[in-house]
């Protein structure tokens, strides 16, 4: 087991290696780079010339785009990396890792809580609609789950903002504060504002990602369901709650296991396009905004991050393989 | 033939229209089996007579449908015959002749929604609790004898009256020996027969043990289930005693192994070991040797053999293997396309054939004093069991066919006291004399 792992993760080593060059290649490749960006009003002014902005660039280390030049700049960044240092924002000027830490919190705690929403209305009604397959249960469901799912995550997110935020105004429009949050708030009042900001971005996660995780219950369930030693279970004389919810329900937590395992790089990564909508300031959005000005360390650093868990992931997700499967075992 | 064989696709073609209405159909049906199941029912409506006392089982007429997308398959058409105590019967026939679906109709165990036991009865002689008014069972107490000659209950060091234990270690309660019916049976009640009283060896040893737990925890559960009162460590020992008797040679290891580490051979053995923990009164093994090579199989029927006699039960076996059931069986059951054919003891069918697809079946067995090209076979195929003839289902296939067979389904007639047939051939007796005396 323990050798197992360390393989695993001295070959994600070189996972690493590609997977972050890649990234870096195709930032590089961006026709608009940071400073191109930022100083387009410069430029177009007259304030700024073309030499001055290529001199910039020159210092921001952009200047070469050949191939060579590029490839440079990768091992130039990728020295850095190794040393700890993954650099500093262009557009927020602060150190990346700084950056990611300060955002990742909301980020997790959004995903997280919205995952254990997502699962605990899924799993159980997944299992349900197997066992009544084709009845009233199962077809309402489907219905209902593959509606939500087909949505996309902005249409969703703005209609709940036109009916709950602006129409009843129940719940905020944007952001995370109040903007009449008086100073001497406490912390706990602060946390209950933030709280109350966040149900409509959760319960639109939720309504979008729980019917992924349904159908695939109810397809595990089934599919267990007809299995011979289903049968045997039954033949026992056990009780219809004992054969679903020990054997059928212990089987499908097999493949519900590895899924599990592979969200966690979802779970940090925060919900870009949610976090837009809703105007939160998590990962997600603040790496979107890096990402559309060609912010190359702040993109790297986050990519990296998300490389790393993705990697641990996929060891964890082989990991409870064995733990929930008695027949696999880790070995070599 | 070209122009048959068009037909016959024309036959099995289903349009959409009607494809709509065998679907409205099917559902209506299973709604009104499965609320059949599911509802609440005094056991007066389920408990019957038997027919013959010295009978455990008896299958009367039992009709267990299919309602599939293509239309209703009658699996099971009209079967009848009973299991005598103490006997092993032999139920055989072809791949598809509803043997198996006959099995596990006993258990109610039929592949639902889509499979219902439609019609007939299915009568069991079952052991069950005696309830009280208010639906609990009754314990007995350990009782003693004083001088005086006066029963008096023995009580605890807490003052309460102590439950008898039993020979498997757990309480005794107050049993009554009834006839259900187990077509009738609600799921709820038929549950407390599975596994006690009935219990059932499948035909794939591989897959019919749960690959996520141990045997122990697997053979454990029945022990916990239908022996009430019964303590952890009694379980366990019982369940090794189970795997020892069953001829596995280290139980205390096997016990704490799961499945996927043990043979074929060792799995259908701690399949038996799982089935015979409650002292059931009948096995039902559904072809417990077909995925198991011949010397495992040998060792499996010897190990059958020799179980019935301790446990002092009934074997019911199906297979398609007329070996086993020659060397197994005290009766045997003959089967063809969800109907008894032929059913009579062992010496009646295996030395005095009479319906023509037994006499087939026998002479379609490969044998060792004999040099063949090559084997026997039956010509033709078993009729398409959605639209089944109203005819004799063997008459296309049939060798010795008259006009008569053309008529309606042959009534079962009477050749011997033991056996019987259900062919025309033999309706005025003679061609039964010819047989005796050819």
């Amino acid at each position: 087991m323990v050798k197992y792992i360390v393989k695993r993760l001295l070959l994600s080593v070189f996972i690493m290696f590609g997977v972050s060059f890649i990234i870096y290649f195709i930032i590089r490749l961006m026709p608009m780079d940071y400073i191109d960006t930022a100083f387009a009003p410069q430029l177009n002014n007259g304030t700024l010339k073309p030499e001055d902005l290529q001199r910039i660039k020159e210092q921001y280390g952009l200047a070469d785009s050949s191939f060579l030049g590029i490839i440079n700049g990768y091992f130039g960044w990728l020295g850095n990396f190794l040393r700890g240092d993954m650099g500093i924002s262009f557009k927020y000027g602060d150190k990346v890792e700084d950056i990611i830490l300060e955002n990742i919190g909301i980020s997790f705690g959004i995903s997280f809580v919205s995952l254990i929403f997502e699962l605990i209305i899924a799993i159980p009604l997944g299992v349900k609609c197997a066992v009544n397959q084709y009845g009233k249960l199962d077809y309402t469901a489907t219905v209902v789950c593959m509606t939500l799912t087909a949505f996309p995550t902005f249409f969703l997110g703005n209609l709940f903002i036109k009916w709950f935020a602006e129409d009843l105004g129940w719940f905020p429009v944007y952001g995370l504060q109040s903007p009449n949050m008086p100073v001497t708030a406490s912390g706990f009042q602060i946390f209950g504002d933030m709280l109350w900001h966040l149900v409509l971005p959760m319960i639109v996660l939720v309504m979008l990602n729980v019917g992924s995780y349904m159908r695939y219950q109810r397809t595990n369930t089934l599919e267990v369901l007809s299995a011979d030693y289903i049968r045997t279970a039954r033949a026992k004389g056990l009780s219809e709650g004992k054969v679903v919810y020990k054997h059928v329900f212990r089987n499908t937590m097999i493949p519900l296991v590895t899924v599990m395992a592979s969200t966690l790089p979802m779970l940090f990564g925060g919900a870009m396009i949610t976090e837009t909508v809703f105007g939160i300031p998590g990962i997600g959005k603040i790496t979107y905004d890096a990402l559309s000005v060609g912010d190359i360390p702040l993109a790297m650093g986050y990519n990296m991050f998300i490389a790393i868990l993705t990697v641990i992931g996929i060891l964890l997700s082989d990991i409870m393989y064995a733990v929930v499967d008695p027949r696999v075992k880790l070995g070599k | 033939m070209s122009d048959n064989r068009s037909q016959e696709r024309k036959k099995h073609y289903i349009s959409h229209k009607e494809s709509r209405e065998i679907a409205k159909e099917n559902s209506q049906k299973i709604r009104y089996f499965e609320k059949r199941k599911k509802r609440r029912v005094k056991p007066e409506e389920y408990v019957t007579e038997m027919k013959d006392d010295k009978n455990l089982v008896e299958f009367d007429d039992l009709h267990t449908f299919f309602f599939s997308d293509a239309g209703t398959v009658k699996a099971v058409n009209g079967v009848t015959f009973s299991v005598p105590a103490g006997s092993t019967v032999g139920v055989v026939g072809e791949s598809g002749c509803g043997k198996s679906v006959t099995s596990l109709s006993l258990m109610q165990l039929v592949q639902a929604p889509s499979g219902q036991i439609v019609s007939g009865s299915i009568r069991f002689r079952a052991d069950m609790f005696k309830l009280d008014s208010r639906g609990r069972k009754i314990p007995v107490y350990e009782s003693e004898v004083d001088e005086n000659g006066v029963e008096k209950f023995k009580l605890d060091a807490r003052g309460r009256k102590i439950i008898k234990k039993n020979e498997l270690g757990g309480n005794t309660y107050e049993m009554v020996t009834e006839v259900v019916d187990i077509a009738k049976m609600p799921t709820e009640a038929m549950r407390t027969i599975r596994g006690r009283e009935i219990s059932m060896i499948f035909q794939e040893p591989m897959t019919s043990l749960n690959p996520v737990f141990t045997i122990g925890n697997q053979l454990d559960e029945v022990g916990k289930l239908h022996i009430q009162g019964i303590s952890k460590a009694r379980v366990k020992e019982r369940s090794i005693e189970m795997l020892k008797l069953v001829g596995i040679a280290d139980p205390e290891g096997v016990y704490k192994k799961y499945p996927h580490e043990l043979s074929g051979g060792m799995r259908q053995r701690v399949m038996i070991a799982i089935a015979l923990l409650c002292n059931p009164k009948l096995i039902v093994a559904d072809e417990p040797t077909t995925a198991l090579d011949v010397t495992i199989q040998a060792q499996i029927l010897d190990l059958l053999r020799e179980i019935k006699g301790k446990i002092n039960g009934s074997i019911m076996l199906i297979t398609h293997d007329l070996g086993v059931v020659a060397e197994m069986a005290d009766y045997v059951v003959v089967m063809y396309a969800g109907k008894v054919i032929e059913m009579g003891t062992a010496e009646d069918i295996f030395d005095r054939p009479l319906h023509p697809y037994t006499i087939g079946l026998q002479k379609s067995k490969p044998t060792v004093d004999q040099t063949a090209d090559s084997l026997y076979c039956i010509p033709g195929f078993v009729p398409n069991p959605i639209n089944m003839p109203n005819y004799c289902y063997f008459r296309d296939r049939c060798e010795r066919c008259k006009a008569e067979c053309s008529g309606d389904y042959p009534e079962f007639i009477q050749v011997t006291p033991t056996h019987k047939v259900a062919c025309y051939l033999y309706k005025d007796g003679e061609s039964a004399k010819e047989e005796k005396n050819g």
